[in-house]
């Protein structure tokens, strides 16, 4: 049981939805889906996988759904690093971007000062009670540069063969040149 | 858009499926699930193209205090999430296959729950369970599982031969290059 895996943590919120705002999360998570800058903080955030949004108006039960007073928030992230870190990050990078989404929940507190806001999370959060990953400790970063150190290596990979070994060096040497960041 | 195509983010698809468990099945449910093996022990480990997976019992619902007005549902919840390379389809037969008896033990805690030999009544109540992601993040949606691994392993072995290749001479350094080139 836990939220942990390797280096990978997940997190799992739900939370109730004051009456109404649904219209304003529904709008908020169109802009999302079509403006590109509005995702790209996260990915200067740099420790995130994947994560999700989904307004939950109707709990799955087979048929029509079952409706409850309040529709919900659900919330999931798989991120590298510590559940403390990640809080931390949220809420000093993109803290108008988290007012925006959880303010329209219950109790929501605000993304600073961070300790109600982690009081808040804590509160709302579901603990997993089975966590997996395909690569549980490469962080985020790593998965990034890989694809990029990989790119380049196949690059020289395609003609290296028909190289004098000099000619390889040299090419290697530019290779790792253009790539000693991602190493 | 689609209510499809707000699960994918480039191959990426985000998979929430939020079941009912059975009147008075969630804690051993709960105790069955905190049992997991972990890593390669995880059932998880046998579903092709899944890069985080979480299986969560919801067992209450949050109450805020303040405005908010008492909240009430059936019963609680299965949230199975995943994060995966798409389509659908063709990773609810992975699950449905690499996960067989040890999936069947975990749904059967919950409502109608058709058992795995049956691949259209396991996909049909798998989607009838589905919620749709309002807003999908992916760090490196165009990657799939198998492209991270490979990529995980040439930078791994690129990095090696970076420290080494400093006192190979040129013929040598492009013959390990060539033989232990990893794909």
């Amino acid at each position: 049981m836990g939220n942990v895996d390797g280096r990978a943590t997940a997190i799992t919120v739900l939370t109730p939805v004051w009456p109404g705002a649904t219209l304003w999360l529904k709008l908020l998570f169109f802009l999302g889906r079509h403006l590109e800058f509005t995702l790209e903080k996260l990915v200067t955030l740099s420790f995130i996988h994947y994560a999700r949004w989904t307004i939950v108006t109707r709990f799955p039960d087979g048929g029509r759904g079952e409706r409850l007073r309040y529709s919900y928030l659900f919330f999931e992230s798989n991120f590298n690093g510590t559940w403390e870190e990640y809080i931390d990050a949220f809420s000093e990078v993109v803290p108008w971007r988290m007012r925006a989404i959880w303010f329209t929940s219950f109790g929501f507190p605000g993304p600073l000062p961070v300790g109600p806001f982690k009081d808040y999370i804590r509160k709302n959060e579901f603990v997993a009670n089975h966590y997996w990953s395909a690569y549980p400790d490469a962080a985020t970063t790593e998965v990034l540069s890989a694809a990029r150190l990989a790119t380049a290596a196949a690059g020289l990979r395609a003609t290296a063969e028909a190289m004098t070994p000099q000619e390889f060096r040299a090419a290697y040497d530019r290779m790792l040149t253009s790539v000693q960041h991602d190493l | 858009m689609s209510a499809e195509s707000k699960n994918v983010s480039g191959q990426a698809y985000s998979l929430t499926v939020m079941a009912p468990i059975s009147p008075g099945r969630s804690s051993e449910l709960a105790a069955h699930l905190d049992d997991l093996g972990s890593g390669d022990d995880s059932p998880l480990a046998k579903v092709p193209s899944t890069h985080f997976a979480r299986w969560v019992v919801l067992d209450a619902l949050i109450y805020e205090g303040g405005r908010q007005r008492h909240d009430s549902w059936s019963g609680p919840r299965l949230l199975f999430t995943s994060n995966f390379d798409g389509p659908l389809d063709a990773y609810l037969e992975g699950l449905r296959t690499g996960l067989g008896a040890a999936g069947d033990a975990i749904w059967e805690h919950c409502t109608d729950y058709p058992g795995h030999r049956d691949a259209g009544a396991f996909n049909r109540w798998m989607r009838a369970r589905q919620l749709t992601s309002s807003l999908f993040f992916a760090a490196y949606g165009d990657q799939t599982v198998q492209q991270v691994l490979d990529n995980l392993r040439v930078r791994q072995w690129l990095t090696e031969l970076a420290l080494k290749g400093q006192a190979l001479d040129d013929a040598e350094l492009q013959d390990r290059f060539l033989r232990e080139y990893p794909r």
